[in-house]
C-alpha cells in the first residue's frame, strides 16, 4: 500500500464523515458553474450583463468563493477535532508529522477534485433547466445551452485552488502540534458557560442601540447612520454569539426551580456548549444571511418597480421631432412598418407643440392643441377636455405634480403671439411620458392654437406618440434610431434633432436586469442557508460517538424516548434557528430604516417583499431542519 | 424472595456470525447483597447487566427484578422504572462533560420532577457522605479519577435505588483510589442495604463482596461466598480463576481517548 493508497482509502472507508462536507461543496461548486455558465454565455453577454449585473454576478462569485473558503476551513477544523484520536494514533505508530501533513492535503485534494468533478456534472445537467427559468426571467426567444471551456476552467481552477489552500493549511496545523495534543483533542471541551461579562453587556447594549436606532432612521442623519450602525450592529452580533447568549444561559442556570427540571439541565448545557463552541460560526453565517436577505429584499422590491414605470409611461412609443429635422417622415412611416410587421395594434397620434415665454412665470411653456391632445385622450382611454378661446388647462409633467396643479388659476400671455389666456385646472392622468416636456405645459383651444403657431410656424416641436396596447412587446422595433441615438451619444457630436422612447425596450432592460440580479442573489442565500445547514450537520457528525455514548448514559439513567427526543430538538433549535433569527431581526430593523429612507426618493413600499422573501427563506430552513433532525436522531439511536 | 432473579436466560445475537452471549444462565441475587460477577473477556458478563436494566432483551427466559419482567414493560414505564430502581456506575464514569458536578449528580432527580429543595437536601446529604463538598461546582474536567468515579457513584445512589449495578468500576482507577470507592460501597452497601450487582475482572475488587459468581463462555461455572477474611477469600477467587482458564490479569486492552 502506497502512500497515496493511504489517503485515498482513509476518504473512500470514512465516507459517512465526509458526506455533508462534500455534498455542501458540491453544492457550491454547482452554483458557482451555473453563474459562470451564464456569465459566458454567448446569447446573454452583450445585450444583458452589462454594468450593474456583471458586478453584481462577480460580486456574487467573489461572494461565493470568500465564503466557500470560511466554510472549508471551518469544517477542516471540526474535522480534524473529531479525527485528533485517529492522528494521535498515526504519530504513536511512526508517522511523521510530516507526512501526517501530507496525508491531509492529500486527502483534501482528493475530496477537492471529487466534489469539484460531482458539482461540474451536475451543474452542467441542471444547466438546460436554470436556463430555462433565465429565459423565463429575462423573457428571451430562446437561450440554447452552449459548450465552450471559460465555465469549466474557471470553476475548476477557482475550486482547485481553494482546496489546495484549505489542504495546505491543515497541514500546517496539523505539523505544528503534538501527540498529546491529539490525545487531549484539538480545542477540546472547555467550561461551556466561560464567558467575559463585559463583553456580554457590550453585545445587547450594542445591539440593543442599532436596533434604537435603525427606528429613528429618517429622523436622523441618513449618512450618520449609514456608516455607524452596520459596524455597531456587526460588533454587537459577535459579542452576542460569542458572550451575551452564554451570559443569559448562565442567569437561567441560578434558577434552580428552572433549571433543575426534567432533562433541561442536559439541554441547556448542551446548547451552551455547542454554542460556545461554534460562536464564530454562528457569527458568520448571521452576518451573511442578514447582508443577503436585505440584498434579495431589495431587488424583490426593484422589481415590483412595473406597475409605476407603467404609470410613468403610458404610451408604447415616443418619437419627438425638433424643428429642421429631415428624417422625421422617413423615421415615422419605419416605426409604423415594424410595428405593422410585428403584428402590434397600435393608435398613432402626431402632435404639434409650440414653445412660448409665459409672462406670468418668465419661463418657456409648451402650448399643445386642444383637437390633438383629446385624440391622445381618446387612444389612451381618458376623458376628453373642452376649451372656450381664451381658456386653457395645465397638462401635468408627472402624476405627482397633478394635484399641485389642480387648483392653480393664472393668467397669463403668451409672450411671442400676444395670446392670453386663462389657465384653470389640469387634464386628468398622464398622457405623455413623465417630464418629456420639461415642466409646465398647457393645453389651448383651436382657435389660440393657431395664433399660436402662425407667430412662429418654423419652431414646432413634432410629437409622434404611437399607443400600443402590448406595449412589452415592443422590444424590437426602432431599434435602428435607438442605434444612431446611442452612436451620436458616444461621438458626442452635435445634439440630433429627434429624440426617441422605447419604454418596452428600457422596461426589459431594466426588468431582466432586476430579475437576474434577484436570481443571484436568491441563489447565494440558498448557499448560505445550506452551507450552515450542513456545517451544523457536520459538526453534529464529528461529535457523534460522543454524543451516542451519552444517550446511552441518559438512556441508562431513566430517561425516556421522547425526553431525549426533547433534548435533540432543544440542542438542535438554537443552532438552526438562533443565527438566523438574528438575521431576521437584523434584517427587519434595516428593512424598517430603509423604508424610512427610500420615502425620500421613490414612493416604493417593500414590506410585502420583505414578508415573501422571509417567509420563503423560513420554510426552507424548516425543511432542512427536520431533514437534519431526522439522520441524527436515526445516528444516535442506530446500532454503533 | 430473591430481589433479582435470573432463571434460564440464553441470549444470542444474531449477525454475521451468531454468537450465544449467554447460555441458560440462572440465579438469584438477595436484598442487600453484594454480588461480583467474574468471567474472562466475551464470557457475557456485560450482557447480563445490560439485561438486567432492560437494555437488552433476552431470547428466551426471564429475568425479574423485584417481582417486574423489564422485558414486558412499555419503553416509557422502562424508563421510568430504571430512574426508581436502578443506578449505574461505569468503568470510565460516564460522566456529562458540560456539566458540573452538582448538576451531574442531580441528573437523575430533575428527570423525577422533584421538588428543588428536596433535590438540593439529597444533593447536600450524598456529597457530605462521599466527601464532595469541596468540588461541588467542579466540572469533571477539572476533578481526578477517583473523585470522578465518587461523583458518578454519588449519581448512582442520590435517587435511593434499590440495585446498584456497577460494570468495572475500577477499571479506570489507580490502586489506591480504587481501594478507596471498594470500601464506600461496601459501606454503603452495609448501611442501606443497597443491593449491588458488580461485573470486574480485578480479583481484588471481587474480594470486597459477599459471594463471587463465575461464569465461562455465557453459561454458570462457579461460586464462592467470602469468609472471615478477606485475603483467603482472595485466595479462593484466584484459585477458582485459574481454573476457570483465560488470563487472570485479563485487564481490558489500552484505550485512547
Amino acid at each position: 500500500m502506497t502512500f497515496r493508497q493511504f489517503a485515498y482509502r482513509n476518504v473512500v472507508r470514512n465516507r459517512r464523515i465526509y458526506a455533508a462536507f462534500f455534498l455542501a461543496s458540491v453544492f457550491s461548486v454547482m452554483v458557482f458553474f451555473l453563474y459562470s455558465m451564464l456569465m459566458f454565455h454567448p446569447g446573454i453577454g452583450e445585450r444583458f450583463i452589462t454594468g450593474i449585473t456583471l458586478i453584481g454576478m462577480t460580486a456574487a462569485d467573489v461572494v461565493l468563493y470568500v465564503f466557500m473558503l470560511f466554510f472549508l476551513f471551518y469544517s477542516m477544523r471540526a474535522f480534524m477535532q473529531a479525527r485528533s484520536g485517529e492522528f494521535a494514533l498515526l504519530l504513536q505508530i511512526g508517522m511523521e508529522r510530516r507526512q501526517l501533513g501530507k496525508l491531509l492535503l492529500l486527502e483534501m485534494l482528493l475530496l477537492g477534485a471529487a466534489s469539484t468533478a460531482s458539482g461540474i456534472v451536475l451543474g452542467f445537467t441542471f444547466s438546460k433547466y436554470f436556463f430555462m427559468i433565465v429565459r423565463e426571467l429575462l423573457q428571451l426567444p430562446a437561450l440554447p445551452l452552449y459548450v465552450s471551456w471559460e465555465p469549466f476552467l474557471m470553476t475548476a481552477g477557482a475550486f482547485f485552488s481553494l482546496f489546495l489552500l484549505i489542504g495546505l493549511l491543515s497541514a500546517y496545523i496539523v505539523s505544528n502540534r503534538d501527540i498529546s495534543e491529539f490525545r487531549k483533542g484539538i480545542g477540546g471541551e472547555a467550561d461551556p458557560f466561560g464567558y467575559s461579562p463585559g463583553r456580554a453587556a457590550a453585545g445587547i447594549l450594542l445591539l440593543l442601540s442599532s436596533y434604537g436606532a435603525a427606528l429613528l432612521a429618517g429622523r436622523v442623519n441618513v449618512l450618520y447612520l449609514s456608516v455607524l450602525l452596520p459596524p455597531a450592529a456587526t460588533l454587537g452580533t459577535y459579542y452576542f454569539f460569542s458572550h451575551s447568549i452564554l451570559y443569559l444561559l448562565d442567569l437561567f442556570r441560578d434558577q434552580k426551580s428552572l433549571y433543575w427540571k426534567r432533562a433541561r439541565i442536559v439541554s441547556l448545557a448542551e446548547t451552551a456548549a455547542k454554542l460556545r463552541d461554534n460562536a464564530n460560526m454562528f457569527f458568520i453565517v448571521a452576518i451573511v444571511s442578514t447582508v443577503s436577505f436585505l440584498s434579495v429584499g431589495t431587488l424583490a422590491s426593484l422589481a415590483t418597480y412595473t406597475a409605476q414605470y407603467r404609470a410613468l409611461n403610458p404610451l408604447g412609443l415616443v418619437y419627438e421631432s425638433f424643428p429642421g429635422n429631415p428624417d422625421e417622415y422617413e423615421h415615422v412611416t419605419g416605426l409604423m412598418e415594424e410595428l405593422d410587421d410585428a403584428g402590434l395594434e397600435y393608435t398613432h397620434v402626431p402632435l404639434s407643440v409650440a414653445r412660448e415665454d409665459s409672462s406670468f412665470s418668465g419661463q418657456p411653456i409648451n402650448i399643445l392643441r386642444e383637437g390633438e391632445v383629446n385624440r391622445l385622450a381618446e387612444a389612451l382611454g381618458a376623458g376628453p377636455v373642452q376649451l372656450s378661446p381664451g381658456e386653457a388647462i395645465f397638462l401635468p409633467y408627472s402624476t405627482e405634480a397633478a394635484p399641485r396643479l389642480r387648483d392653480a388659476d393664472i393668467r397669463t400671455e403668451l409672450e411671442e403671439s400676444g395670446v392670453e389666456v386663462h389657465v384653470q385646472g389640469v387634464v386628468g392622468g398622464l398622457l405623455l411620458p413623465a417630464y418629456s416636456l420639461g415642466t409646465n405645459s398647457i393645453v389651448v383651444s383651436e382657435t389660440d392654437f393657431v395664433k399660436v403657431a402662425s407667430a412662429q410656424p418654423d419652431s414646432l416641436l413634432r410629437i409622434h406618440a404611437f399607443d400600443v396596447p402590448d406595449w412589452e412587446e415592443t422590444v424590437g422595433i426602432g431599434l435602428s434610431i435607438e442605434q444612431s441615438m446611442m452612436m451620436s451619444e458616444i461621438q458626442q457630436g452635435e445634439a440630433l434633432p429627434y429624440y426617441f422612447k422605447n419604454p418596452g425596450l428600457d422596461y426589459s432592460i431594466i426588468r431582466s436586469t432586476f430579475h437576474l440580479l434577484l436570481l443571484t442573489g436568491l441563489l447565494v442565500a440558498m448557499v448560505f442557508l445550506l452551507a450552515a445547514g450542513s456545517f451544523i450537520y457536520f459538526k453534529l457528525y464529528t461529535m457523534l460517538d460522543r454524543d451516542r455514548r451519552q444517550a446511552a448514559v441518559l438512556k441508562r439513567l431513566g430517561m425516556t424516548e421522547r425526553e431525549f427526543i426533547k433534548i435533540v430538538n432543544r440542542q438542535l433549535v438554537p443552532q438552526f434557528f438562533l443565527p438566523w433569527g438574528i438575521a431576521m431581526l437584523h434584517s427587519t430593523f434595516a428593512f424598517i430604516s430603509l423604508q424610512a429612507i427610500w420615502k425620500e426618493f421613490a414612493d416604493i413600499s417593500i414590506l410585502k417583499e420583505m414578508a415573501l422573501v422571509l417567509v420563503g427563506f423560513t420554510i426552507i430552513q424548516l425543511l432542512y431542519f427536520y431533514l437534519i433532525r431526522w439522520r441524527y436522531l436515526a445516528h444516535v439511536k442506530g446500532p454503533t | 424472595m430473591p430481589i433479582v432473579s435470573i432463571e434460564d436466560v440464553i441470549k444470542i445475537y444474531e449477525g454475521k456470525v451468531t454468537h450465544r452471549a449467554l447460555d441458560r444462565l440462572s440465579f438469584d441475587v438477595e436484598e442487600g447483597e453484594f454480588l461480583a460477577v467474574m468471567g474472562p473477556s466475551g464470557s457475557g458478563k456485560t450482557t447480563l447487566l445490560n439485561l438486567i436494566s432492560g437494555i437488552d432483551m433476552p431470547t428466551s427466559g426471564r429475568v425479574m427484578i423485584q417481582g417486574t419482567d423489564p422485558a414486558a414493560l412499555r419503553p416509557d414505564d422502562l424508563a421510568r422504572f430504571r430512574r426508581k430502581e436502578l443506578g449505574f456506575v461505569f468503568q470510565d464514569f460516564n460522566l456529562l462533560r458540560m456539566l458540573t458536578v452538582e448538576e451531574n449528580i442531580v441528573l437523575p432527580l430533575t428527570l423525577d420532577r422533584l421538588p428543588v429543595a428536596e433535590m438540593d437536601a439529597r444533593v447536600k446529604a450524598i456529597t457530605a457522605r462521599l466527601g464532595l463538598e469541596d468540588i461541588l461546582h467542579k466540572r469533571p474536567d477539572e476533578i481526578s479519577g477517583g473523585q470522578e468515579q465518587r461523583v458518578a457513584i454519588a449519581r448512582a445512589l442520590v435517587h435511593r435505588p434499590s440495585i446498584v449495578l456497577a460494570d468495572e468500576p475500577t477499571g479506570n482507577l489507580d490502586s489506591n483510589a480504587a481501594r478507596e470507592v471498594l470500601d464506600l460501597l461496601g459501606t454503603i452497601n452495609r448501611e442501606n442495604r443497597t443491593t449491588f450487582i458488580m461485573v470486574t475482572h480485578d480479583p481484588i475488587a471481587a474480594s470486597y463482596c459477599d459471594r463471587v459468581l463465575f461464569i465461562k463462555d455465557g453459561a454458570y461455572y462457579n461460586e464462592i461466598h467470602k469468609d472471615d477474611r478477606r485475603r483467603t477469600f482472595f485466595q479462593r477467587i484466584l484459585n477458582i480463576l485459574s481454573l476457570l482458564g483465560g488470563n487472570v490479569d485479563d485487564l481490558s486492552s489500552v484505550r485512547l481517548p
